[in-house]
């Protein structure tokens, strides 16, 4: 008897996997965000990384040494532990805000491209309307107005957990970042995902569910949002980015960032002031800032391809 | 199979190594050209070309908010419009502290300097070929002290008889003392004697206004007038304003109309506003300026080694300060503004941050024309002492350790040595006090109506002398003063200053005026922190002719472009 053997079905997750797995660039840049994401938040824990905001005015600009791998700046401070506590507020803001725009964006569009009709058109304009807005303007005044809130917020959560002031202040203090960024971003996620919605809800697989008497909400978040992903992730990465520059302009003008602390964003602007002078101040912060935007740019395309068949396959 | 591909057909994996790589590239080549773009221009560069035309380019600290006198309250407006308006008298380009005769001819005082004469050129005309009258003079003291109009500036006048009963609306305007004898005499009546008159009128508060001009374009209390716009200027300066692009530049020319117009020696002026002092130095160094306006601590070393020729440092009349504002909780507290104050090591700021371009100070008025400034008494001569008093007040005030204090915003403008200041300001304070701040850094008009509106806890600030003489820092503390924005009064001090303006003995008006600065300095509604230096850069290939000015007020008309 000849032995019979059957493959075993995949399922589109482990063929994503598999593919992801197969592309040595986007596993780089997911090992290289990994590495920065436990650099900046694990390393500042161990003693022998400075604290960030400890001036030393008898040691200004001091080039790279080994009691300083990436120098000092300006006031002294140690540009190593200030590059990866900056690098702890810019991948935050980059994701926890991206987060936020994509939960409003996802369900918006889902909701819209689903629904249609009136429905859709109401939903739609509104999103022109709010797209006719200047969003650095419309960041900058819903930043403004609930910043007194989150101050109260920061103190309050001082005075009941008893934590140090210098490790809640530079996280909570962006809070209105995080909403104002997130809240304001979600327009052309929107847009991109109700456009794909009406595509997805006319295929036959999907008239099939809704025959075989599937509920509308099991139709959207089974049949047609997982089919969404590769667009929505592809957008996601290149967000990023973008909101992490957001954030650096917002605080350069003094509304996110609050000295002494940083965030990549404002080293890279201290340090292009100082080019001539120092010039580390400039390439070590623009460096990590620089991979790792490149690292999420390859990982995006990566995701992409494994997630959407369409276009992964040969 | 693997056959089946067609041989010299690139495939899809082969176009994600090239997107990689083109990726990994373009980075590559955008910083390259970043560093490239920094040093290329059009061949010839502008500090040139400008030469050959005979114009000067020139950094001008910040965007002009008005060209308006009695708006405007920046030193880069007031650079400005002295190119475009002038007094009765200019500053003599050489000797500072010298006045020469501007719109008046000739002038005469009683023997109390209290009652001045001035006898107006006949031959000087507005831009528009107007002749320049005492009414014009009158007309615009009278705009800048009316309580409707509201000017920022109007304690400048209040030299004159009866203007600051007008101005705070308690008296007519016929009876403060300015008056137009004929078209061509103006009279002046003084509170007191004021033999340094003529000083205080270099200042563009004191400059007449094309009456004509203003009437035609909304009249006297229209805030709002297009008179002062660049486009359709008219003036009596040695300039016209001739273009103004926003945050680009502000570029003035020759007025053929100015009596003295064969004496003015370049064709035009460019004014750059350009806030940020490390991208000025640049430029300059690019050569794309031949005058800069400051050269920020850090680039002093690096400035001085690449144009050694062109690096300047000069005295300057003028004060870093902390504005505190005494009418917030705990600032309202005499102890926790004197703590703040003593905690900070002056002298480290003064070495490590402003890399030694001034000098530190407790007091406000810096020394010169003829004020020996004198230190607050009771000051502990080391840091270490000073920071333990420091400590104490701040237990005494019921803040012991910093515990309980609030977490006050500390406000500076968006300029780079304020920032850094500040920011070394703060470490001192959270370390010798347990004090915390926060800092706000403000886009220059924010900072600006908010101090003006005492919407601050602590204001980082500055001020340079209006002209050379002590009442220009003493006066500001008086109390309702437009520019003292700490809420802090004292009738005592009020007294003793105004003793010392209508005083004719220069002896007592002194002493009275230290008194006076004791007195403020004691109730710390500031903290004074170094009387600073001016750094710049000047071209020495370009420029002839410029000389060290205490106050910065060297007349533009007299500075020589040269090829």
């Amino acid at each position: 008897m000849k032995k019979i053997q059957f493959q075993q079905g995949n399922s589109l997750w482990k063929d994503a996997r598999q593919r992801l797995y197969r592309n040595k660039a986007a596993m780089a840049a997911l090992f290289f965000l990994v590495f920065m994401v436990l650099a900046c938040f694990l390393l500042p824990l161990f003693p022998f990384i400075e604290n960030p905001n400890a001036t030393n005015l008898d040691n200004i600009a001091a080039p790279c040494s080994w009691e300083h791998p990436f120098g000092t700046d300006q006031l002294g401070r140690d540009l190593l532990a200030r590059v990866l506590y900056g690098g702890r507020i810019s991948l935050l803001v980059g994701l926890v805000a991206t987060l936020v725009a994509l939960m409003i964006g996802l369900l918006y569009g889902l909701i819209s491209g689903y629904i249609g009709g009136k429905t859709d058109a109401l939903m739609m304009r509104t999103v022109d309307v709010l797209f006719a807005l200047p969003f650095i303007v419309l960041v900058i005044v819903f930043s403004l107005s609930i910043e007194e809130p989150s101050r109260e917020l920061t103190e309050s959560v001082i005075t009941w957990t008893g934590w140090s002031r210098e490790s809640v202040a530079p996280i909570l203090g962006l809070v209105p970042l995080f909403i104002a960024i997130g809240a304001l971003g979600w327009l052309t996620l929107a847009r991109i995902v109700r456009t794909q919605t009406m595509e997805i809800k006319s295929l036959e697989y999907v008239q099939a569910a809704r025959s075989l008497g599937l509920g509308h909400l099991r139709i959207l978040f089974k049949h047609i949002a997982p089919n969404l992903l590769g667009t929505v992730v592809v957008y996601t990465t290149l967000a990023v980015p973008g909101i992490m520059l957001t954030e650096s302009t917002l605080s350069f003008i003094g509304l996110g960032v609050k000295a002494p602390n940083s965030s990549w964003g404002t080293l890279i602007k201290e340090g292009a002031d100082r080019m001539e002078v120092s010039p580390e101040l400039l390439i070590f912060p623009s460096l990590f800032f620089c991979l790792t935007l490149l690292a999420l740019n390859f990982l995006g395309d990566g995701l992409r391809d494994a997630i959407d068949p369409k276009t992964a396959k040969d | 199979m693997s056959r089946c591909r067609i041989v010299g057909l690139p495939t899809r994996v082969f176009y994600d190594k090239l997107g990689a790589v083109m990726r990994i590239l373009t980075v590559f080549l955008c910083i390259l050209s970043s560093f490239l773009l920094m040093n290329c221009g059009d061949g010839k560069n502008s500090a040139q070309s400008f030469a050959e035309q005979k114009i000067l380019l020139l950094g001008n600290n910040s965007e002009p908010q008005s060209l308006d006198p009695h708006k405007a309250t920046a030193v880069a407006d007031g650079k400005i419009i002295s190119c475009l308006l002038e007094g009765m008298v200019r500053p003599d380009p050489e000797q500072d502290g010298n006045v020469l005769p501007g719109m008046a001819a000739r002038w005469e005082h009683n023997e109390a300097a209290d009652e001045w004469t001035f006898y107006l050129r006949e031959e000087a005309c507005w831009s528009d070929g107007t002749p320049v009258t005492a009414e014009d003079f009158v007309y615009a003291y009278q705009r800048l002290l009316h309580p409707q109009f509201g000017g920022r500036y109007a304690e400048m006048l209040y030299p004159i008889q009866g203007a600051e009963a007008f101005n705070k609306g308690h008296a007519e305007w016929e009876a403060v003392g300015v008056q137009a004898m004929d078209a061509h005499t103006l009279r002046l009546q003084l509170n007191g004697p004021t033999p340094h008159l003529l000083q205080l009128m270099l200042h563009f508060t004191w400059f007449p206004l094309p009456r004509h001009h203003v009437e035609a374009n909304g009249g006297m209390f229209d805030r709002r007038s297009h008179w002062a716009a660049a486009e359709h200027w008219v003036g009596n300066g040695a300039y016209i304003a001739d273009e103004h692009r926003l945050n680009n530049y502000l570029s003035v020319r020759k007025n053929p109309h100015y009596y003295r117009v064969a004496e003015v020696k370049n064709e035009g002026i460019r004014f750059l506003p350009i806030v940020n002092g490390y991208t000025e130095t640049r430029m300059y160094l690019g050569g794309k300026l031949h005058i800069s306006n400051n050269v920020p601590p850090e680039m002093i070393a690096y400035a001085k080694q690449e144009a050694p020729q062109d690096f300047c440092r000069e005295p300057y009349y003028c004060t870093i300060f902390y504005r505190l504002n005494t009418t917030r909780k705990p600032l309202n507290d005499v102890r926790v503004r004197k703590a703040l104050s003593l905690a900070i090591d002056r002298e480290t700021l003064v070495s490590k941050v402003v890399r030694g371009a001034g000098t530190p100070t407790f007091s406000f008025t810096p020394s010169g024309a003829g004020y020996k400034a004198t230190g607050p008494s009771g000051i502990a001569p080391t840091q270490a002492e000073r920071e333990n008093e420091a400590r104490q007040l701040l237990a005494e005030a019921g803040y012991a350790e910093g515990k309980g204090f609030p977490t006050l915003v500390l406000m500076t403008t968006s300029r780079d040595v304020q920032r850094i200041m500040a920011e070394t300001i703060q470490a001192m304070w959270a370390e010798k006090l347990g004090v915390h701040v926060e800092i706000r850094s403000c886009e220059w008009t924010a900072y600006k109506a908010a101090q003006q509106s005492m919407d601050y806890d602590i204001s980082s600030s500055s001020w340079s002398g209006d002209y050379l003489d002590a009442a220009t820092f003493v006066e500001l503390w008086r109390s309702g003063g437009g520019n003292n924005c700490t809420g802090w009064s004292h009738e005592d001090f009020d007294r003793a200053t105004e003793t010392a303006a209508t005083t004719g003995d220069a002896q007592q008006r002194s002493s009275l005026l230290q008194q006076a600065e004791q007195l403020m300095l004691s109730c710390h509604p500031i903290i004074p922190l170094y009387h600073s230096e001016r750094t710049y850069l000047r071209s020495s290939a370009h420029i002839r002719g410029r000389q060290p000015r205490l106050l910065d007020n060297f007349p533009l008309d007299a500075i020589e472009v040269v090829p």
